[in-house]
């Protein structure tokens, strides 16, 4: 056989495995509300999470085989997250990139049934208990999510509030109230809160609600005014939020506002202004985009996937969800490498490492476990303030830049992982 | 003006039998056979997301047929239709997820439920006329969604409640290749019913309250009396659509029935023709079918070159719904008699081509 004959055949050959690989798919669904009530913080979760997506397809998918991500903007509406979820089973996805709390906790019992790993954005505690063992939820063994869950993020909180009301030295019992819409996601840690709010020697208040989407809640403020509220938890997404620190800060307010997860990020400081400033909240990750870590490399590059200037800057919900769409790709990974990527094999994925960082991704994800009985991946509670120094007109880059608008860390939370705090 | 009658000339009818049937002519019945007949087959052939849309078209149209007895037939309006047919959707999953009532029997029982308090809506509906009847519906639908919000004991509140998979001996009847079957039973059925109740004396009563309520008073029609059941015929088969979604989807949320879907079933009467049985199902394909065509053009769009030229991206969405809004305008101004006359203009122009007189 001559040279050339042998170059030939193994350039066909490479031309052969080039070709299998490039038909080689895994597809996934990622439902995401760009257009509805939690739209605020959908859109820059749902572009990180497109992104980290598109950034390991271009490092050659998951094990060779390209990721097909069906990205649906479905309005925060449960019906069409509903529809969308039967029309996944029949694609046959092997996971789903899931959002909201009514939605998840409505198809938590069809992704068991299907198993599909259902990744969501939702934190509900009711989603971490996957065999039912704390009879406080309905077994949710396909669900994940990376992060603090509702109830122990403001279990951290409330153990810092108490500690800081010590600390100020002031007289008499610290009153708690919750705030929120009467909406599955509000309400998902408001049992919890009160619960050890009353543990930890607060007097809890009667909650207060206001919707999801921005409006006038003077009435609101006025009311937490009249009770004499200390510590207040916003629970729902930055929207609405902000609309209640500007209400609260004409009314003159004087309450520590404690926000959700999804309660509080950049851009909602630089719409609310100084009235955001001093409010409390946890963050998922241990850094915000301005800080530097060993991770923020790979951070940047998946960044430039849709912001090739890289001028933008990244608010915490987008770091959160390149951690969120990287945990489940590793997790694929390994399913690829023992039987292939299913749905039975991704989940046992999720249980392979202990305290796990996605590769590239150190110090910016915070070390995570999933295990088969406890998916609460992590009780660290990292808490952080924001500080608002000035007008915040400018774009954010420059604010962040400047020191107009600052995350200022508090504390780091270690809740102690409790059998009767599973589930709620 | 293209005749509009498919009865060949000379051929008259000589009684009042002959004038009511269904059909009326062999071809027409034959086809309505065959079209039922090729949808048995339809879950061997169609794919999945083909047979989705088949199934929401049925059980939206089974719920814009009752909403057409009442605007189409009787002449009254109603924008709160979507909050009966929400309340279809939770009494099927109350009864069959909390009370264990086998499904085969909550789809029913949920519409006479839903008829009965449909009947309690209607009373004093039926002594309004017009824009006040307007306002008055718009109670019953935010009547009828804040209680969904706050019953928790029936349907959970906030909180999606879970609905039962259809059974019947034994079978359970999920998933859109068997459950198709289910709404299609119930579809057929349901056009049968609405079409002879338009023959029978009750019937002609409500068309005649619609015609002219003072003659029909005149003629001894209790104007109250049907005023009042067409609501509770509304409701009734509005509570078979409701009940149908629900165990198709398995999953009630409160968030599906508001006005905005309520203004859906005027839209599917109103396009498909008033007092149509045929222009009903005409009207649904279309308001089910145009979001997924408008879903085709957008997905061809992104990324193309207009996409680029204009940095559509995310407002592609928006354009979609735009979109919607003005082919919907468009059809009222060139259509205003729905679907239904233009299908029967273009079965007259074919009967008769190429001499048309």
């Amino acid at each position: 056989m001559t040279r050339t004959h042998m170059l030939l055949r193994s350039a066909a050959v490479a031309v052969l495995f080039a070709a299998t690989a490039a038909n080689a798919q895994v597809s996934i669904g990622h439902l995401a509300d760009y257009s509805g009530a939690t739209a605020d913080v959908g859109v820059p979760f749902g572009q990180g999470a497109a992104d980290a997506i598109a950034w390991v397809n271009q490092r050659g998918g998951v094990n060779n085989a390209k990721v097909n991500i069906d990205t649906v903007d479905y309005g925060y509406q449960v019906p069409r997250a509903v529809s969308q979820y039967k029309k996944w089973v029949g694609e046959k996805v092997a996971a789903i990139l899931g959002w909201g709390t009514a939605d998840t906790e409505a198809l938590t019992g069809f992704v068991a049934q299907d198993q599909i790993p259902y990744i969501s954005g939702s934190y509900a505690a009711a989603l971490t208990d996957p065999t039912g063992q704390s009879n406080r939820a309905k077994p949710a063994p396909y669900n994940f999510f990376y992060g603090p869950s509702y109830s122990d993020a403001l279990r951290g909180m409330l153990t810092w509030a108490a500690q800081d009301w010590k600390n100020k030295g002031k007289p008499g019992q610290a009153k708690f109230v919750h705030m929120g819409a009467n909406h599955p996601y509000p309400n998902a840690p408001k049992e919890a809160g009160e619960a050890i709010a009353k543990e930890l020697g607060f007097e809890v208040l009667p909650p207060v609600q206001f919707a999801l989407t921005p409006g006038d809640y003077t009435a609101q403020c006025l009311t937490l005014k009249n009770s004499g509220a200390n510590y207040a938890y916003l629970g729902n997404t930055a929207g609405s939020n902000i609309s209640v620190l500007k209400a609260c800060k004409t009314a003159g307010v004087d309450v520590q506002f404690l926000g959700n997860v999804w309660g509080m990020d950049e851009n909602a400081a630089k719409a609310a202004g100084d009235a955001a400033n001093g409010v409390v909240f946890p963050l998922r990750t241990a850094v915000t985009w301005s800080d530097e870590a060993p991770g923020m490399k790979t951070l940047r590059e998946i960044s430039k996937l849709s912001d090739p200037s890289n001028a933008a800057y990244r608010p915490v919900h987008y770091v959160a969800a390149v951690c969120t769409a990287l945990y489940l790709k590793e997790a694929m990974d390994w399913a690829a490498k023992n039987g292939g990527v299913n749905g039975p094999n991704a989940k046992k994925g999720f249980y392979q490492k202990k305290d796990w960082v996605p590769a590239g991704m150190e110090g910016v994800c915070v070390p995570s476990t999933w295990t088969e009985t406890d998916h609460r991946s992590t009780l660290t509670v990292n808490l952080y303030r924001i500080k608002v120094a000035g007008a915040t007109e400018a774009p954010l880059n420059d604010l962040i830049k400047n020191g107009s608008i600052k995350l200022e860390k508090v504390t780091s939370i270690e809740l102690p992982r409790k059998a009767e705090w599973q589930g709620w | 003006m293209a005749m509009q009658s498919l009865l060949p000339a000379g051929d008259f009818r000589t009684t009042y039998a002959a004038d009511t049937v269904i059909f009326p002519t062999a071809a027409g019945r034959y086809a309505a056979i065959a079209v039922v007949a090729l949808l048995c087959f339809a879950p061997l052939v169609l794919s999945q997301y083909w047979l989705s849309i088949l199934i929401q078209i049925g059980y939206l149209a089974i719920a814009a047929l009752g909403l057409n007895i009442m605007v189409g037939f009787t002449g009254q309006i109603s924008i709160g239709h979507a909050a009966f047919f929400g309340l279809g959707a939770f009494t099927s999953a109350y009864l069959s997820a909390k009370l264990s009532v086998p499904v085969f029997f909550s789809i029913p029982l949920a519409a006479l439920i839903t008829a009965g308090v449909g009947l309690v809506f209607g009373l004093p509906a039926a002594r309004l006329k017009g824009l006040y009847l307007v306002i008055a519906t718009l109670a019953a639908q935010y009547i009828l969604l804040d209680f969904f919000s706050r019953a928790e004991w029936f349907t959970g509140g906030v909180v999606p409640a879970i609905a039962q998979p259809f059974r019947i001996f034994g079978f359970t009847l999920r998933g859109d290749h068997r459950y198709f079957y289910v709404v299609l039973v119930y579809l057929v059925l349901s056009t049968i019913l609405v079409t002879n109740l338009m023959r029978s004396r009750d019937g002609r009563a409500l068309v005649a309250v619609r015609d002219h309520y003072l003659s029909a008073e005149i003629m001894g029609i209790n104007l109250t009396k049907y005023r009042t059941l067409s609501f509770g015929l509304a409701a009734f088969y509005a509570g078979i659509g409701g009940a149908l979604y629900a165990h198709y989807q398995e999953v009630v949320s409160n968030e599906g029935f508001t006005i905005d879907r309520s203004i859906l079933f005027l839209a599917m009467v109103i396009i498909g023709g008033l007092g149509s049985v045929m222009g009903t199902l005409m009207g649904t394909i279309f308001m089910v079918l145009l979001p997924e065509v408008m879903e085709w053009v957008s997905a061809l769009l992104r990324g193309g070159s207009i996409d680029q030229a204009l940095a559509l991206r995310n407002n592609i969405a928006f354009l979609r719904e735009i979109a919607i809004g003005l082919v919907i305008v468009l059809f009222l101004v060139f259509e205003p008699d729905g679907l239904a006359h233009r299908w029967r203009r273009i079965k007259a122009y074919w009967k008769l081509y190429p001499f048309s007189y």
